[in-house]
C-alpha cells in the first residue's frame, strides 16, 4: 500500500525536474562527508590496513612462507587487498538504507524531490569510496613483496579493474541487503556471513578446489574466480584471454547487483522494509530465476564444447596430452603443481595409458628427474571415448637453473606389438636463487606507511570535530563555505 | 494539474475566510489485510490556520499524516495538497514540510551542513542553499548555533533545527507529529510560539499531532479527533466543545481551588446554596468539585447563571480563589468525552 517509485516519478513542472536532477551527487557528496568526517570509514581502513599490514609482515618474515616467489606475494597480497577492501564498502553500503531505517532519517529523505534511483545511486557511490583509499594503502606492501618484478605493473592494473568491478558488486550488494533490511544488524550479519562465505572459500587447500564441482564453485564465486585469474595471470604467466572464463562471475555478478538495485529495488525503496511481503515474495522468484539463469550461464560453456567434440571426433582412438601451464618461473625450494589433461578425441574408448613425466635442464646439465619428482608416472585403464581425464603433478624445484618438464602417454601396445607414444607441449620452468625478504629494512615501511596514512586522516577528522564542537560560531563568520 | 475548485468540508471552513484550502482530505480510508486503520477521514485546512490531529494511541494518526505526506497510499478517497492530487505524490513532496516523530539527526555535521544539504536536495545550489539554510536556522534561533556540530544540540535545539529542515523548501503545508514531545514546558511554550508565528508570517498550513492538549488548545485553530480510526470531531475549537457538550451527559460540575485553610468554611457555603446538587473534594486538600442540579431546559443558560452564583458567593464570603473552571469547558474535557468508547 506504500507509494512506490514507479507512481512517484510523475515529477510535475521542468523547473521541478531540473531541480532534482542533480539530487544523486548531492547525496553522494553528503553521504561521502558523513562517512569520512564521522570517522567510520577512517576506522575501517585503520582496521584494514593493520590486517594488511600483519599479513604481509607474516608472509616476508616466515622462514617457510619467503621462499615463496615475488610474483606469488604479490599475489597473495593483491588477494588480500581485494578482499580486505571490498569487505569495508559491503558494510558501507549495508548500512546504506537499514541504518537510515533505523536512526529515524529515512522518512525526510523519501520526502524530498529526490528519486528513490537518485538515493541510491549517492550512496553506492560514497560506499565505494573507501574502496580506492584501501587500493592505495596497500601499494606499499604490494611494491615491497615484489622486490623489484615487472609483475607489479600488472597487479596494479588487475586491482584496479577486477578490484573496482568487485567493489562495486559487492558495495551493491550491501546496499541491496540494506534495502530489505529494517534492522542495521540483519543487513550487517547477511554481509558478513556471505562475505565470510565467499571469502573462506579462497583459502581452502588446492585439492579441495580441484574436481567438476570444485572448478564449478571455483567459476561461480566471483571471489574465488578472480582469486583464480589474478594467479594464473600474474604467477603462472597467463594471458587475460587464455583464462577469461575466470572473469565472468565477477562481471555477472556486477551486472547482477546493478540490475536488482537499480530497476528492482530502488524504485520499492519504502520507509518500512517489514510489510512488504508480497515484494519479498517476488524478490523470492527473481532471485531464483537469476540464480538459475547465472548457473545455467556458468555451467553452458562446458556441455557446448562436450557436444562439439562429439561432433568432430574422429574414428577409432585419438589421445592428446595438454598442460595447463607452459612457463613457470619459482624460487629454488619452490613446489611446483600443475595439471595435465588427457584428452580422447576420437569414437571407441582408448587402451590402458601410463603417463611419465620427464625433466631435463636446458643448459646441458644432467638432471636426475628422481630427485625433482616423487611421483613420475601414473596409469590410467583406459579413456573413453569424447572424454577426458586430468591429473596433477608435483616438482620440487631443487636448483637454479632453466629446465623443460613434459609428459609422455604411452598406450599399452599390444601382444608383440609396439605403440606410439604421445608428448605433451613443454613445460618451461624457470628456477630462481633462493632470496630472503629483509625484514628489517622494508618490512617497517610496508606497516608504517599506511599507518601513517590512515593515522594523519584520523588526526585531520578529529581537529575538525574539535574545532566544530567548540560550541558557539560567530554567525558574522557565516559565511564562510561549508567544507 | 488537477486543482479542487470548491471542496469545503463544512466541519472546518468557516464563514468569511475565502481563501483556497491548502489541504483538502476527501473521505481517506486506510485498510490493512481486514483491518481498517483510518475511516473517512475528511477536513480542510486553510493557510496560516494551525490544525491539530488528536487521538489515543492507535487511533490512526500517524497513518492519516502518513498518508498525507505521501509515504503510504490510501485504500480509497484522495487528497490535494495545493490543489495538486494525491494521484501525484512526486508534485506533492516539494510542497510539504514533515518533521517526523523519530527525529534523526547525524550528529557529526553541523546545524548548517544539514539543512543546506536538504536545500540543495530541494534544488537550490551553491551559496543559494548555504544563505536559505542560514535564513532558516535564523527563523527558528539556531543561527548562532549552526555552525555546531548536531550532537552538541539540546533537545530543544535538535527540534528546532528539524523544523527549519522542515521549512526548507517553504512548504505550502507542515507535519509536525508530536513536536513537543520530550521538551520542557519553556521549550513547549517556545516552540508553539514559534508555530504560531510560522503559520501567521509564512500562511503555512500546519497539522501539528499531538497527546498535549493543553497544547493543542492554546496553538491550534482546528482540530480533528480521531478514536479508532473514526473520526469522532471536526471543526474549531469551540466548535469541538460545544458538540462534546450537546453529546456528552447533563452534568455540570465546577473544579475550583481555595486555600486549604478556607476548603471547610467553603464547602458549607457551597453546599447551602441552591442550585449545587453536591460538593466533594477533589485530587488534593485545595480542590473542591461541585456539582450543580441540572435543569430540564438547554443546559447553556443554566450553566451561566449558576457558574456566576457560585463565584459570587465565594467572593462575597471573602474566600481567596486561587483557580475556577467549569467541566467541559477544556478540550481535555471534550477528548476524554469523545474517546471514551476507544477504551471500552
Amino acid at each position: 500500500m506504500t507509494i512506490t517509485e514507479a507512481e512517484a516519478t510523475t515529477i510535475g513542472t521542468p523547473a521541478e525536474r531540473r531541480a532534482t536532477r542533480g539530487a544523486w551527487w548531492v547525496v553522494f557528496k553528503q553521504e561521502a562527508v558523513e562517512l569520512w568526517v564521522g570517522g567510520r570509514a577512517i576506522n575501517l581502513l585503520i582496521l584494514y590496513s593493520l590486517l594488511l599490514g600483519l599479513m604481509t609482515f607474516l608472509l616476508a618474515t616466515n622462514t617457510e612462507l619467503n621462499l615463496i616467489p615475488p610474483k606469488e606475494m604479490v599475489f597473495l597480497t593483491l588477494l588480500n587487498t581485494i578482499s580486505f577492501g571490498v569487505f569495508i564498502g559491503m558494510i558501507v553500503g549495508a548500512d546504506g538504507i537499514s541504518g537510515e531505517r533505523e536512526r529515524g532519517t529515512l522518512e525526510v529523505l523519501l520526502l524530498t524531490p529526490a528519486s528513490r534511483r537518485q538515493l541510491i545511486l549517492g550512496k553506492l557511490l560514497a560506499s565505494l569510496t573507501p574502496w580506492p583509499a584501501a587500493f592505495l594503502i596497500s601499494l606499499p606492501a604490494l611494491i615491497v613483496v615484489s622486490q623489484g618484478d615487472e609483475v607489479i605493473g600488472q597487479a596494479l592494473f588487475l586491482g584496479a579493474t577486477i578490484g573496482t568491478a568487485l567493489a562495486i558488486a559487492f558495495a551493491g550488494f550491501g546496499l541491496l541487503v540494506s534495502t530489505w533490511s529494517n534492522a542495521n544488524k540483519t543487513s550487517m550479519f547477511i554481509c558478513l556471513i556471505v562475505w565470510l562465505l565467499l571469502f573462506m572459500l579462497t583459502q581452502l587447500p588446492g585439492e579441495v578446489q580441484k574436481g567438476d564441482f570444485g572448478y564449478f564453485v571455483q567459476r561461480i564465486n566471483p571471489m574465488q574466480a578472480t582469486s583464480e585469474f589474478m594467479e594464473k595471470v600474474l604467477v603462472n604467466n597467463r594471458t587475460f584471454w587464455e583464462r577469461d572464463e575466470y572473469l565472468r562471475s565477477s562481471v555477472i555478478a556486477v551486472v547482477l547487483v546493478l540490475f536488482l538495485l537499480f530497476v528492482i529495488a530502488a524504485p520499492r525503496l519504502r520507509l518500512d522494509a517489514g510489510r512488504a511481503r508480497r515484494l519479498r515474495a517476488r524478490w523470492g522468484s527473481l532471485s531464483g530465476m537469476t540464480l538459475t539463469v547465472f548457473l545455467l550461464f556458468v555451467l553452458g560453456a562446458g556441455p557446448a564444447m562436450s557436444l562439439g567434440r562429439q561432433l568432430f571426433q574422429a574414428e577409432g582412438w585419438n589421445l592428446k596430452v595438454s598442460l595447463e601451464e607452459t612457463f613457470l618461473e619459482v624460487k629454488t625450494g619452490d613446489e611446483v603443481n600443475f595439471d595435465t589433461l588427457l584428452e580422447n578425441n576420437g569414437s571407441e574408448d582408448s587402451p590402458p595409458v601410463i603417463m611419465a613425466l620427464n625433466i631435463i635442464k636446458l643448459s646441458g646439465d644432467v638432471v636426475d628427474p628422481e630427485d625433482w619428482s616423487p611421483e613420475r608416472t601414473q596409469h590410467v585403464d583406459f579413456v573413453p571415448a569424447a572424454d577426458q581425464i586430468r591429473h596433477s603433478w608435483t616438482i620440487e624445484a631443487i636448483l637454479k637453473g632453466d629446465y623443460m618438464v613434459y609428459l609422455v602417454a604411452v598406450p599399452e601396445p599390444g601382444e608383440k606389438a609396439s605403440s606410439h607414444p604421445i608428448s605433451s607441449p613443454g613445460l618451461h620452468l624457470t628456477v630462481g636463487a633462493f632470496q630472503r625478504l629483509n625484514p628489517e629494512g622494508v618490512l617497517p615501511v610496508v606497516i608504517a606507511v599506511p599507518l601513517g596514512v590512515t593515522l594523519a586522516l584520523l588526526v585531520l577528522v578529529r581537529l575538525r570535530l574539535r574545532r566544530l564542537g567548540q560550541g558557539v560560531a560567530d554567525a558574522s563568520e557565516d559565511d564562510d563555505r561549508v567544507t | 494539474m488537477e486543482r479542487v475548485e470548491a471542496v469545503r468540508p463544512a466541519d472546518t471552513v468557516r464563514p468569511g475566510d475565502t481563501r483556497p484550502p491548502v489541504l483538502v482530505a476527501e473521505d481517506l480510508t486506510m485498510s490493512y489485510r481486514g483491518w481498517t486503520a483510518l475511516h473517512g477521514l475528511s477536513f480542510a485546512l486553510r493557510p496560516g490556520h494551525v490544525m491539530g490531529f488528536l487521538g489515543p494511541n492507535g487511533a490512526g494518526k500517524t497513518t492519516s499524516i502518513r498518508i498525507l505526506t505521501t509515504i503510504l497510499r490510501p485504500t480509497s478517497g484522495r487528497y490535494f495538497v495545493d490543489g495538486i492530487s494525491s494521484d501525484r505524490p512526486a508534485q506533492i513532496r516539494p510542497r510539504i514540510g514533515v518533521l517526523p516523530e523519530t527525529l534523526g539527526l547525524p550528529n557529526q555535521i553541523t546545524g548548517i551542513e544539514y539543512i543546506t544539504y536538504f536545500a540543495r536536495l530541494y534544488g537550490r545550489r551553491g551559496d543559494d542553499a548555504r544563505s536559505h539554510g542560514l535564513a532558516m536556522l535564523e527563523m527558528v534561533g539556531l543561527r548562532e548555533r549552526g555552525r555546531s556540530l548536531i550532537r552538541a544540540y539540546s533537545h530543544g535545539m535538535r527540534q528546532r533545527l528539524g523544523i527549519a529542515r522542515a521549512l526548507v523548501n517553504d512548504p505550502v503545508v507542515l507535519f509536525l507529529d508530536e513536536p513537543t514531545l520530550g521538551l520542557d514546558p519553556r521549550g513547549q511554550q517556545e516552540l508553539l510560539a514559534l508555530l504560531r508565528d510560522i503559520a501567521h508570517q509564512r500562511s503555512t498550513g500546519i497539522i501539528l499531532c499531538s497527546h498535549a492538549l493543553s497544547e493543542v488548545e492554546g496553538v491550534c485553530d482546528d482540530v480533528v479527533i480521531l478514536s479508532s480510526g473514526h473520526v469522532v470531531a471536526t471543526g474549531s475549537v469551540a466548535e469541538v466543545l460545544t458538540k462534546a457538550r450537546r453529546e456528552g451527559p447533563r452534568r455540570t460540575a465546577l473544579r475550583l481551588h481555595v486555600p486549604a485553610a478556607t476548603v471547610g468554611k467553603a464547602t458549607r457555603l457551597l453546599e447551602a446554596l441552591p442550585g449545587v446538587a453536591a460538593v466533594s473534594r477533589g485530587s488534593n486538600d485545595r480542590q473542591l468539585e461541585v456539582e450543580l442540579a441540572a435543569g430540564p431546559d438547554e443546559p447553556g443558560a443554566d450553566d451561566h447563571r449558576s457558574t456566576n452564583w457560585v463565584l459570587d458567593a465565594l467572593v462575597d464570603a471573602d474566600i481567596q480563589v486561587l483557580s475556577f473552571e467549569v467541566e467541559g469547558s477544556r478540550l481535555q474535557d471534550a477528548f476524554m468525552e469523545l474517546t471514551e468508547g476507544a477504551r471500552s
